[in-house]
């Protein structure tokens, strides 16, 4: 039981950084019709970001723990804004909707901004001192308390996304793009601020999700290289494009990672997860709640 | 037809002079590299051949690695001869890529993009945890005979070549054609009467077993294969020669991988520099020149060398 349940709470730490991930991947792919495999960068560079300024934060300046960390964070995700609306401007505006050139850019930014991080910020990974130190017990499941936080903030997060996307105007505008961009236009939404608006969004989960990443993990210049395939999983099988697809696939992922890679090992949890892909294309090949044409 | 009959002969005379290049040459380095730029090509022109029905196939670089194993497996462990196992490998990757294509390609666009990508990536992870395949540092022991060893460069580059020579005259062929209608609207095939599926499915099988038999040659040039030289990445390069060289015609991706394969010998001393740099040449091009090399040429003929290509 105590094993099970320390199992579940790995599911809901990696799963909550997992859809954070996927949503913002998803959202990009829902209003621009294009894959980002750059994605992972943007959480590289919270990450490096969040490592950077702690380090310098505690050591040098000598500010409480607690708030370098939340400087990091702001800045992080103001940085990552920044380079969303840079490559947004310069790049993926010109290839909306062109799936083989925004890959081709995309697989471009990755390769030039992946080398440029390795420039910047060296090979060596690093690891950031506990922001919050101590352990609850949960039902006999030992956790980090630091960890706990990382899933209530990732899970506030997601359910602001929701909320967004399904409670505002902007969120009504979103879907709307998605699902159908020319009547969207005709009922006078404005298609290319819409789609630069999602893509900051998604740019800003992912910077999120590797801002809480780099609390728990060291932290290196390919880190989000690991998220990518993953990610990819995940909207997969949730629908490409869908909300709610992307919460549950990360969950679902999460779940085969967490238990499968303790009962068997982590190689054939993944090697699970791409059956599970398979056979699911099969019975429905637009994803779980997609509803893309066949 | 004159003008493209010139075009074809010189492309014979250069396939000609590089297999004699190969044959005579005394400098086995300038050999190596004449051999990468003909696999680089055959990469390149194995993807842009599944764009002709519109998709976009990342396991091009799982096929690739797909034959060079089984091409490793039939000459070190199970002892087939030369030519045997350079066989197995387009075979093999031919039965594997049928079986994918079937489940897969029911999907479009963007699913298929990214299950490739998976399927790449899971086909490399199976190769590091498999210990009859050496694991993480592959396999090693690939060697041509004894007797054909002073051929191998010119037999490697007559192979890569033919493929080169054979894809363009499928694509050429009804067949070819056949594709090009289902990239441009799948429905009007179907309504008449043809197995779109089908004929997506023999689409990617035969850039599959061919790009698998680049592969079997591969692990006879290079004699290591590992893991990590079948990664994602290979296909991002393949579409980057592609993207670079145009891909409204097959010259295209050839020339772009020459001139890419040729630069990158330089750039292996730029060490971190060389990702950034393919990283802005791959964006460069595509903002700047959209339908690359041949598009440039192509707009120069027709005098509309100003505004954008059509992409």
């Amino acid at each position: 039981m105590e094993l099970q349940v320390q199992l579940l709470m790995n599911t809901l730490q990696i799963g909550s950084v997992y859809v954070l991930f996927a949503l913002g991947l998803t959202l990009i792919f829902g209003v621009m019709k294009i894959v980002n495999f750059a994605h992972g960068t943007f959480f590289t560079a919270a990450a490096l970001i969040v490592s950077s300024v702690m380090i310098w934060g505690v050591d040098t300046a000598g500010i409480p723990i607690w708030f370098s960390y939340l400087i990091a964070f702001v800045l992080a995700l103001l940085v990552v804004c920044v380079i969303g609306f840079v490559v947004y401007f310069f790049g993926f505006q010109h290839v909306l909707k062109d799936l083989n050139g925004s890959f081709i850019l995309s697989i471009g930014l990755l390769l030039l901004l992946n080398g440029t991080y390795l420039l910047l910020y060296g090979g060596v990974p690093r690891s950031i001192p506990a922001v919050v130190p101590g352990n609850v017990t949960f039902l006999g499941a030992s956790l980090t308390i630091q960890r706990l936080l990382l899933m209530i903030v990732a899970a506030i997060i997601t359910i602001g996304l929701y909320l967004l996307v399904h409670r505002t105007k902007l969120g009504l505008s979103l879907r709307a793009v998605a699902e159908d961009q020319e009547a969207a236009m005709l009922q006078g939404i404005p298609y290319r601020r819409v789609a630069l608006y999602g893509f900051l969004i998604g740019a800003t989960l992912a910077a999120c999700a590797g801002a809480l990443m780099a609390t728990v993990t060291p932290v290196t210049t390919v880190i989000g290289d690991d998220f990518l395939v993953k990610a990819f999983i995940i909207i997969i099988i949730g629908g490409l494009g869908s909300v709610l697809g992307a919460i549950l696939g990360g969950l679902l992922i999460a779940l085969i990672e967490s238990f499968g890679g303790y009962y068997f090992d982590p190689s054939t949890a993944t090697l699970a997860m791409f059956v599970l892909v398979i056979v699911l294309l099969i019975v429905r090949p637009q994803g779980i709640l997609g509803h893309a044409e066949r | 037809m004159l003008k493209d009959n010139l075009g074809l002969t010189l492309c014979i005379l250069i396939a000609l002079a590089s297999i004699g290049f190969a044959l005579f040459s005394g400098d086995p380095y300038y050999v190596q590299v004449v051999i990468w730029v003909f696999t680089n090509a055959v990469l390149a022109v194995t993807l842009r051949f599944v764009l002709l029905i519109g998709e976009l196939n990342i396991a091009t670089a799982a096929f690739f690695g797909i034959g060079a194993y089984t091409t490793a497996v039939a000459s070190t462990i199970m002892d087939w001869t030369f030519f045997a196992s350079l066989l197995a490998a387009p075979v093999i990757a031919g039965i594997i890529s049928a079986l994918f294509g079937w489940i897969t390609l029911r999907t479009k666009g963007p699913y298929f993009l990214l299950i490739s990508f998976a399927f790449t990536e899971i086909v490399r992870l199976f190769y590091t945890k498999t210990e009859a395949l050496g694991g993480n540092s592959g396999m090693i022991g690939m060697f041509p005979p004894m007797a054909l060893n002073d051929y191998f460069p010119a037999i490697a580059v007559t192979i890569l070549a033919a493929i080169l020579f054979g894809l363009y005259a499928a694509e050429r062929s009804n067949l070819g054609r056949v594709f090009k209608a289902i990239q441009n609207n799948e429905d009007i095939p179907r309504s008449v009467g043809l197995n779109v599926i089908g004929l997506k499915i023999l689409c990617f099988v035969i850039a599959s077993a061919t790009v698998g038999l680049a592969g079997g040659v591969h692990a006879y040039t290079n004699s290591v294969i590992a893991p990590a030289d079948f990664t994602y990445f290979v296909a991002v390069l393949a579409l980057a020669y592609v993207k670079i060289g145009g891909e409204g015609h097959i010259a295209g991706p050839i020339i772009g991988a020459t001139i890419l394969t040729l630069a990158g010998q330089f750039l292996h001393s730029f060490g971190p520099y060389e990702n950034i740099f393919y990283g802005a040449i791959i964006i460069g091009a595509l903002l700047l020149v959209p339908g690359g090399i041949v598009g440039l040429g192509a707009r120069f003929k027709t005098g509309k060398f100003m505004g954008r290509a059509e992409r």
